[in-house]
């Protein structure tokens, strides 16, 4: 069973009254314990690509499916449960909620999904994550770095199957970068989740089980020409 | 809740001023809805303490007990459960002191048979013996600085009467209502006693009957007409008017209020639309978020209305006496909760908005 799989997914966005293909016809998928990356130019569709992966937009055609089930065709309420239960997003942007504390961003995951919360796990990667001490502030009092490190807190707290991540080193120096990096590995392998991650620093990559490349919309494996 | 509560504390300027506002707006809205409920009143606490269920006035006076006088032997003409002759007239009195003259003060002498239903509850003092005294209105005690045993004179006459005792709310058109004996009524309409009782006028026959059912009194006389009170209250000179204009007053308020409050709740949610797309990109549905925000204004609101209602009591409790405020529990609670209804429809309203949300837009 694939933890995500894209069949014949494309994207079209009007643009006055020319159309974007943001997304040409794609087929892909991921299984569970895979890390994957996805690097590319500004403006090839990456983006679009992982908001289709996480139900945010739908494609224009084509189908997404989500461990086996239906997903991009399901109800926008569905879509929404899927998504809190199973895929944790790291977006560019870091997508925090502004009035509360970096703990009660985890409690609110609590409140709504009564799920698979494990509590010293959680301990484990706030203190992996070194924001173990910021817990009672709120975003607005803490670094852009550091606000990026609870928003990936936010998103593997309720340990989702799936993680997708934009651009999560984007704010951090190059240490915090790959540690960042690793800890999404570490995760990926040990609770057997299906990473993807959209990033264009190709030092990071090497922590990656497979690269692909994304130019003006279409996707393809790249050539991995080890930067290491 | 939990986001409800916990985005107050982080933004508590911002919401103690929201709660301020509503707060002014149930404020007003109390005191005023207080004001008019008082003013009406003022109308007809009289007639209301009688416990009354029908009044019977000759035809000719149309409903209006000003304009109406029959004889007192029409009472062997009526059957019903409880009878009683009642004399109205308006009057003005002045003090019997040296400082007279300053305070004329215009009242409703309403003569009465003690032994029959119409008597007063007095709260202080005692009832009406002889045809020399009166029971007053507490309002001539608060506002007027009359007491007990004090002596009243009727200007243009020549009776004096003797304060002997004090009832609540007992007014009449707006006019404080003296209590005396039918016979003193008939000195002060006339300006002069009445030599034999069979000349005893009257100006209404007031029933009641035990079923609260009119169809159980019969009048024996074709020229007297039998009125129930609700229409009775409803006919007196300018009261109808007046409420008329209090309710279009009151419910004009709580429209715009409505209004108000429903637009800061909705500019409140416009506000936080790209939160509110993050959450959802998070996986958290549309309806917790509008839970929240709906919890969140009812939190606002009760806030609000409560300190109202509490300020609008404080208040009241500092009038001066000649204010015509008045409480009513059921106003109250009718309109805290029309305030607070109306206050989570606003929130309504913009739960709309918040399904339509793209997170899409919040995030890119
Ligand atoms: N909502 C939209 N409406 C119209 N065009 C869009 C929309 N979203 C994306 N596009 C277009 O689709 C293409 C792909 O955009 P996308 O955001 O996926 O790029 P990206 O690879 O993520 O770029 P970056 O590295 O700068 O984030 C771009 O040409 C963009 O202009
Ligand atoms: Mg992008």
């Amino acid at each position: 069973m694939k933890a995500i799989e894209f069949i014949n997914v494309d994207r079209a966005f009007k643009d006055g009254d020319k159309t974007v293909k943001a997304l040409q016809p794609t087929n892909f998928s991921i299984d569970r314990g895979q890390f994957v990356a996805i690097i590319g130019p500004s403006g090839s569709g990456k983006s679009t690509f992982l908001t289709i992966a996480g139900g945010l937009q739908a494609p224009s055609h084509g189908e997404v499916k989500i461990n086996g089930q239906r997903f991009s065709t399901e109800s926008e309420k569905k879509r929404a449960q899927i998504r809190l239960s199973e895929i944790g997003f790291i977006l560019q942007a870091s997508n925090l909620v502004p009035f509360l504390t970096i703990k009660q961003q985890l409690q609110l995951v609590d409140r709504v999904d009564k799920g698979n919360v494990n509590r010293e796990e959680i301990v484990t990667l706030l203190e992996q994550l070194d924001i173990e001490d910021l817990q009672n502030k709120y975003p607005s009092g803490i670094s852009g770095g550091q606000r990026q490190r609870a928003a990936i807190a936010r998103a593997l707290y309720n340990d989702p199957t799936i993680i997708l991540a934009d651009e999560p080193t984007a704010s951090l120096d190059t240490d915090k970068a790959y540690q960042v990096v690793e800890i999404l590995a570490q995760e990926t392998k040990k609770k057997n989740k299906a990473t993807i991650m959209v990033t264009h620093d190709t030092r990071l990559i090497k922590y990656c089980d497979q690269v692909f490349e994304m130019k003006d919309g279409v996707l393809q494996e790249a050539q991995l020409t080890a930067t290491t | 809740m939990f986001l409800a509560w916990n985005e107050i504390k982080y933004s508590k300027v911002r919401y103690l001023l929201i709660i301020g506002v509503l707060f002014l707006i149930s404020y007003l809205v109390f005191f005023l809805t207080g004001l008019a409920y008082g003013l009406a009143q003022e109308n007809r606490t009289a007639i209301d303490s009688w416990d009354a269920d029908g009044i019977i006035l000759p035809e000719e006076a149309n409903g209006n007990f000003n304009m109406s006088l029959f004889s007192a032997e029409e009472l062997d003409n009526i059957q019903a459960d409880e009878k009683a002759i009642l004399g109205q007239t308006p009057a003005v009195i002045e003090k019997d002191q040296e400082d007279s003259g300053e305070d004329r003060l215009d009242v409703r002498f309403l003569g009465i048979d003690t032994e029959q239903f119409l008597t007063p509850d007095v709260v202080e003092g005692r009832l009406v013996e002889s045809n020399g005294e009166v029971v007053a209105d507490i309002s001539l005690k608060e506002e007027n600085g009359l007491n007990l045993n004090d002596s009243i004179t009727l200007v243009g006459g020549e009776q004096a009467f003797e304060i002997v005792g004090f009832m609540e709310d007992a007014k009449l058109s707006v006019a404080p209502v003296l209590y005396t004996t039918i016979e003193a009524f008939q000195e002060v309409r006339f300006g002069e006693p009445v030599s034999d009782d069979s000349e005893l006028a009257i100006s209404a026959i007031v029933v009641r009957s035990e079923t609260d059912e009119l169809d159980q009194v019969t009048i024996d006389n074709d020229q007297l007409e039998l009125i129930s009170i609700g229409d009775f209250i409803n006919d007196l000179p300018g009261y109808n008017a007046q409420l008329l204009t209090f309710v279009f007053m009151i419910s004009f308020l709580i429209v715009i209020a409505a209004i108000v409050i429903g637009i800061f709740i909705y500019v409140l949610t416009m506000q936080k639309i790209n939160i509110f797309g993050v959450m959802k990109a998070q996986g958290i549905s549309s309806g917790y978020i509008s839970k929240s925000v709906i919890a969140q204004t009812f939190l606002l609101s009760l806030i609000g209305v409560l300190v109202g209602l509490l300020a609008t009591l404080g208040t009241a409790l500092l009038l001066p006496a000649a204010v015509p405020f008045r409480s009513n529990e059921l106003f109250l609670i009718v309109v805290s909760m029309l305030m607070i209804g109306i206050a989570i429809l606003g929130a309504l309203f913009s739960v709309r908005t918040i399904v339509k949300i793209d997170p899409l837009k919040a995030i890119s």
